[in-house]
């Protein structure tokens, strides 16, 4: 661990006039990038911008040769054809998509790869002995044996950075650390950051989030388009948010909420005393007698930490999906209704759309036509036949409507980006014409601009008459959208405010305690 | 070139198949001196063949919705044996014998079908159990004998279409059915286009559609031809027949139902499919049943050709079937697969065995060729797969190359959305 | 390894090793009775009978003999059929050795595959018999029972062209030849019996197979199946038989004999001259119909009335009647054996062949 670079030189990565061609596509033109040692730099720009292809032919997953420009690192020019020769170089990627494997402990996954062995035979011993070093210098002090699946994902995220480590990291590059954690745990893996910066090691995060960039970065490099448009100096340029969405658009964003007039009606969904239990815990309840209700015209939000049991209660009221059902009443326009199966719950006017898109919302072989109408086949067929012409055109609209970006509605889901994979998943259930549609994170992993069209979407079904619930983990998202927010804190509903009286500070005062009986 | 790949390309993943299917026809004509395009092989291949293929069309929806089903030779076997027992002990006339055998094969299908959609039990497992069952219960049944049935039950497994109408040195009712495909096929063309056009969408150009009616019309009337020039009583056998029905009906709710529908979505992602109202366990349960269904059929249709039950019927008919069902197109993780892909997959086993028989080529030799093609067919196709929606003919060309290439993500880019608001 | 930690691991080595031991071991196999001056073993001992596949008539028929020959004879008896292949058939002659069994019939279902349990069955001093299949490449074989299946070969051979000169007085005669399973031993017996008397009329053009296709490995039908038989014969017929006319078809037994007729029917060509085995129920019906030609009666009874013979004889003590000592050296040392004739059954003597059968009996009558 040496606090300079060996070579003594403060440049550690220069990478100089990268271009790297797709078919068809230049992903990459001309972008370079210095990164000073023991800094943390970040990269931003929107989806589709570059930053992942930069990293990715940086760590060699598209090896030398593939693209054009050269690599200079540690004051050597590198060939790096393929991952591991970038890790030999002390190269350390973390991907969004964390690479670690369930069922196994996070020993085992420490050691993936690189198992201490003598003689051929693993040395568990030393293997122990090494992961709880580890895990005491990130700061976790679970059982090395605990299997990955039963830890959290803030938790998982730190195994990686030790599995980092454990490959004796130079550069470290983390692609998106905290999109999936909770506030805790990100400003815990920021921290980290600072710390492993202080003892020499030299990162490079993507993110989105820009105020945690603001917080702890150095330099900030912003790529639009496939290029480096500028690389800003935290402290001497002064940056922060709107200077980075300043370069990462071209020009301020006034707001990052549409203007919303909210025209609220009466209540019209309406849930009393709802009671769910833990699918396997017998004795552990999800949803503590939750009382709510929906106005016609209003956005609702839902704020709550992670776990907290905002996901289990909407899944729970669409359809029993979740959880083992209680006890609880739900009332439609003063009416009760049984919300006993999904269908039930779609036929009754409620839509859901899932948490995560990728392994809820979508079947990624489907195409788009057929993504659009899967949740209410029964208005595009007469007599169980499905009639292809109507659904394609009921496709096309909602393209053109939510200028969902693709050629054809024939393209594959799997093909789009995040926001515009968002998009279908919202035609999806907006096609089944919902009263109430709930929202569970709906911009999770989406660039500003889609962010922005989405918000849209979501108040014009409010201006339609319908009621709308947004669950998110963002607070500033929910206190831009929302008519009123209801905090939920260990499964049960600890308050609500209204918009005008609703900040940071008072809601995450409602998120972290128990209701007081009062 | 890039006329050859749009010929070619598009939607249809099977074309790669199709092309190996004409390829080995091609070949083994050639190399028998014209012994395979006789209408009596033909007739043979259907003969000898139609069973596997009416299981391979059930088994493609079970792999389809994400199982699998390894019982159906045995299930098969079971329902023929019981049948023509019933007949002949019980003096069921032969319609009653077939209602019988469709009522057991559901009958068995519903108990399969209960343990897993139901209780959740992996379908390999129930089935794997239900092999062993059902060919134990055969023997039990059957106590290893050979019971023959009646002539008229033999007919919906060796009969043919009677000769009616004016002498015209063919059989007239092919004729008819040949005729009525080609006009079908080119009616539905047309409006498929037409359609399109109205919609807006992309219409593939007028020279290649007609080009690919003028291939598919030639293939189908050159095949009414040989059925219709047969021996003097024989046409287009019976058990085609029944398959090409089922082959329709099916194919049609693979593709244009609300059940076809949800059956691929509980195949490609159970958990999204759920959440959007599809009833999967239903789907599931239905799937299985309809698999004992047919396996009941087919194995009818076998007893029928064979003109009596026997104790090694059966024997390793799931592994034809699933071969067919792969080399068809199907994937293993569900999902993906087509009714129509697999009768092609389990034709071009047919042709294989068929021609290999006709060049004398010795038992040994036979299975390691089968099990080099079978390998070689679905890693042709996996390959295909694996490069997007690429045809055969795009992995040849890579210059030509103007659609169908693997894109990085789009953005929504910012600048618009504002300047579109501004 | 996350399950047991070291203790437990330790414990499954241990557990493993113990299995392996008791494995390997030689097994008591001491008996309770008494046995008399001269008798070899107590005459309630038990026997074990290690039977194939039960796939056909004649070897259902045989277990329900061995049960009610041996219980008669006094002794104790054990049948199994291997329905699961060679590998249970291993575990079930391991498991009459381990009971304690002194005579083992094995009717193997691949005769060179059981050399280990025949070894544990020689060593525990139990005595081997191999009946109607001859175990191979084994010194750990005593005796060998079974109908000739050379002469069968032999018999179904000149049963073909008896009954093509029948039909027909002079040649050349077009024929087809079908084989067993290749992997069953017995299958390329028959062929050579067979091939015994028609090679030489082959060479000398009495005989024409039209197809060519002469080879064993070309005549095979996997599985001894019917629907492999039936393929084969429509593909055939299709190829080589468009005018030229087929006079007869050597089929190895009534299952497929009968599976070729179907093809022939199906096709609607004159039934050519079809020969046989095993005498089953529906073949017997077809020759006295006219239709199969021949088939070989190899009364199941008559075979394991001897087997049980050979049993009673090993008990008491007394010598084996054997016929042949030269013919059948399985690749290690000639066995001794004892063959039972086969009988030839064609429409001529099919009403006096099954006379005291109880089943073709009433329907030959």
């Amino acid at each position: 661990m040496t606090s300079l670079d060996t070579q003594g030189d403060p440049i550690l990565l220069e990478m100089r006039s990268i271009t790297k061609e797709f078919p068809g596509v230049k992903a990459l033109s001309n972008v370079s990038l210095r990164v000073m040692a023991g800094e943390i730099h970040a990269i931003c720009g929107e989806n589709g911008a570059g930053k992942s292809t930069l990293m990715k032919v940086l760590s060699g997953v598209y090896p030398y040769g593939s693209y054009t420009g050269d690599i200079v690192y540690q004051a050597k020019t590198q060939q790096f054809k393929d991952i591991r020769a970038s890790e030999a170089a002390g190269i350390v990627i973390i991907h969004q998509e964390l690479a670690l494997i369930p069922e196994l402990s996070i020993m085992e996954n420490i050691f993936l790869g690189n198992e201490p062995t003598k003689w051929g035979v693993i040395d568990w011993a030393e293997a122990r002995k090494r992961s709880l070093e580890l895990l005491a210098r990130v700061g976790l002090r679970d059982d090395p044996d605990t299997p990955i699946k039963e830890i959290g994902v803030g938790k998982q995220q730190l195994v990686e950075i030790a599995k980092a480590l454990n490959k004796s990291v130079r550069l470290l590059i983390l692609d998106e650390p905290t999109a999936a954690l909770n506030e805790s745990d990100s400003q815990h893996l920021l921290d980290l950051i600072l710390g492993l910066k202080g003892k020499g090691i030299t990162s490079i995060i993507i993110s989105h989030k820009l105020n945690e960039i603001e917080q702890i970065a150095d330099e900030i490099t912003i790529i639009r388009d496939g290029k480096s448009i500028e690389t800003l100096n935290v402290k001497r340029d002064g940056v922060d948010e709107d200077r980075i969405i300043k370069g990462m658009v071209g020009r301020t964003l006034e707001s990052r909420f549409p203007d919303h007039e909210p025209k609220i009606g009466e209540v019209f969904f309406e849930v009393k005393d709802w009671t769910v239990g833990h699918p396997q815990i017998q004795d552990r309840l999800v949803c503590k007698g939750s009382n709510f209700y929906v106005r016609r015209g209003e956005i609702v939000g839902f704020a709550g930490l992670m776990g907290a049991g905002r996901t289990e209660l909407a899944r729970s009221l669409f359809g029993h999906s979740y959880g083992r059902f209680i006890k609880g009443q739900v009332y439609k326009d003063g009416k009760p209704v049984n919300l006993r199966s999904v269908k039930q719950a779609i036929d009754a006017g409620l839509g859901y759309v899932t948490e995560d898109r990728k392994s809820l919302g979508l079947n990624l072989l489907d195409d788009i036509k057929t993504t659009t109408v899967a949740a209410a086949l029964d208005k595009i067929s007469n007599y169980s036949v499905v009639d292809t012409r109507k659904e394609f055109s009921v496709a096309e609209e909602y393209r053109k409507s939510l200028r969902t970006k693709t050629p054809s509605v024939e393209e594959g889901v799997a093909k789009l980006s995040g926001g515009n994979q968002q998009k279908v998943v919202l035609a999806k259930w907006m096609f089944t014409d919902p009263d109430l549609l709930i929202l569970d994170e709906p911009t999770r992993g989406i660039d500003v601009g889609a962010k922005y069209e989405i918000y849209g979407i979501i108040q014009r079904l409010a201006n339609q008459g319908k009621g709308v619930i947004v669950i998110s983990s963002e607070l500033p998202e929910l206190l831009g959208l929302s008519d009123r927010i209801y905090t939920i804190f260990e499964g049960a509903i600890t308050g609500v405010l209204d918009k005008n009286e609703a900040d940071q500070e008072s809601l995450m005062k409602l998120m972290t305690s128990a209701r007081k009986t009062a | 070139m890039n006329a050859l790949k749009k010929l070619f390309g598009g939607n249809t993943r099977q074309f790669g198949m199709i092309f190996a299917l004409v390829a080995l026809i091609v070949f083994f004509q050639i190399f028998t001196e014209g012994r395979t395009l006789t209408p009596g092989n033909v007739i043979n291949l259907f003969n000898g063949n139609s069973y596997i293929l009416i299981l391979a069309i059930g088994m493609v929806l079970v792999i389809i919705a994400g199982h699998i089903d390894l019982s159906v030779g045995s299930v098969a076997a079971f329902v023929g044996v019981f049948v023509a027992l019933a007949m002949r002990d019980w003096g069921f006339p032969w319609w009653v014998g077939v209602l019988f055998g469709l009522f057991l094969g559901a009958v068995i299908g519903a108990w399969q079908g209960f343990w897993v959609a139901y209780v959740g039990i992996p379908a390999f497992i129930v089935t794997l159990a239900g092999m062993l069952l059902f060919r134990g219960f055969n023997q039990f049944v059957g106590k290893s004998n050979t019971i023959p049935v009646p002539k008229e039950f033999q007919f919906i497994g060796s009969g043919y279409l009677p000769e009616v109408g004016p002498n015209t040195g063919f059989n007239n009712l092919t004729l008819l059915i040949g005729l009525v495909a080609v006009a079908f096929v080119i009616i539905m063309s047309l409006r498929a286009r037409a359609a399109a056009k109205a919609l807006g969408a992309e219409v593939p150009e007028l020279w290649v559609e007609v080009t690919k009616l003028v291939l598919i019309c030639g293939a189908i009337l050159y095949a009414t031809y040989l059925f219709a020039t047969g021996r003097p009583g024989t046409s287009f056998p019976i058990p085609g027949l029944i398959l090409a029905v089922l082959v329709l009906i099916y194919g049609f709710i693979a593709d244009k139902t609300v059940l076809g529908r949800h059956v691929y979505a509980v195949g490609g992602n159970r958990h999204a499919a759920e959440l959007s109202g599809v009833q999967s366990k239903k789907v599931n349960f239905m799937v299985m049943m309809n698999m004992s269904i047919l396996a009941g059929l087919a194995g009818m249709i076998f007893v029928a050709r064979s003109t009596a039950s026997g104790p090694f019927d059966g024997v390793g008919w799931e592994l034809d079937a699933i071969a067919a069902v792969f080399i068809g197109g199907a994937a293993v993780t569900g999902g993906v697969g087509t009714v129509i892909g697999s009768i092609v997959g389990g034709l071009v086993m047919a042709v294989l065995n068929n021609g290999l028989q006709l060049l004398g080529v010795g038992a040994d030799l036979t299975q390691i060729i089968k099990g080099l093609v079978l390998l070689a067919a679905v890693a042709f196709d996996v390959y295909n797969k694996s490069q997007g929606k690429r045809s055969i003919t795009g992995m040849l060309m890579k210059n030509f190359q103007r659609n169908n290439e693997i894109k990085p993500d789009e953005a929504t880019s910012t600048k618009e959305v504002i300047s579109k608001e501004a | 390894m996350r399950m047991f930690g070291k203790a437990g691991k330790a414990a499954a080595v241990a557990a493993i090793a113990a299995l392996a031991l008791t494995a390997c071991g030689r097994t008591d196999s001491g008996s309770s009775s008494s046995t008399a001056g001269g008798e070899a073993f107590p005459k309630d001992s038990l026997i074990g009978v290690a039977l194939p596949q039960k796939t056909s008539e004649n070897w259902v028929l045989a277990e329900k003999l061995f049960n009610d020959g041996l219980t008669g004879a006094g002794f104790k008896a054990d049948v199994q059929f291997a329905n699961g292949g060679v590998s249970e058939q291993q575990n079930q002659i391991s498991a009459m050795v381990t009971k304690g069994a002194k005579v083992i019939i094995v009717g193997a279902i691949d005769g060179a595959q059981l050399g280990t349990q025949l070894k544990q069955a020689k060593d525990s001093g139990a005595t081997v018999i191999a009946y109607d299949r001859l175990l191979l490449n084994t010194e750990n074989v005593d005796y060998y029972v079974a109908y000739d299946n050379f002469k069968v070969g032999v018999l179904q051979g000149q049963a073909l062209l008896d009954g093509m000169k029948a039909k027909k007085p002079s040649g050349p005669y077009n024929i087809e030849l079908f084989a067993g399973s290749p992997d069953d031993a017995n299958a390329k017996v028959f062929f050579d019996g067979a091939m015994s008397v028609l090679k030489p009329k082959i060479d000398d053009g009495t005989l024409k197979v039209v197809s060519g296709q002469t080879s064993f490995e070309q005549a095979v039908t996997q599985g001894w199946k019917a629907e492999n038989a039936q393929r084969r014969a429509d593909t055939l017929l299709t190829g080589s038989y468009g005018t030229a006319s087929l006079d007869g078809v050597l089929s190895p037994n009534d299952t497929l004999a009968r599976a070729v007729l179907t093809s022939v029917k199906a096709a609607g060509k004159p039934l050519p001259v079809v020969t046989g085995q095993d005498s089953e129920v529906e073949s017997v019906k077809s020759i006295m119909a006219g239709e199969q030609y021949s088939t070989i009666n190899k009364d199941t009874r008559k075979l394991v009335e001897h087997a049980i013979t050979m049993v009673k004889d090993l008990q008491a003590g007394k010598q084996l009647e054997i016929n042949d000592k030269d013919s059948y050296n399985n690749g290690v040392k000639t066995v001794p054996a004892f063959l039972l004739p086969p009988q030839i059954v064609t429409k001529e003597n099919v009403k006096t062949a099954y006379v005291d059968d109880p089943v073709l009996g009433p329907i030959t009558k």
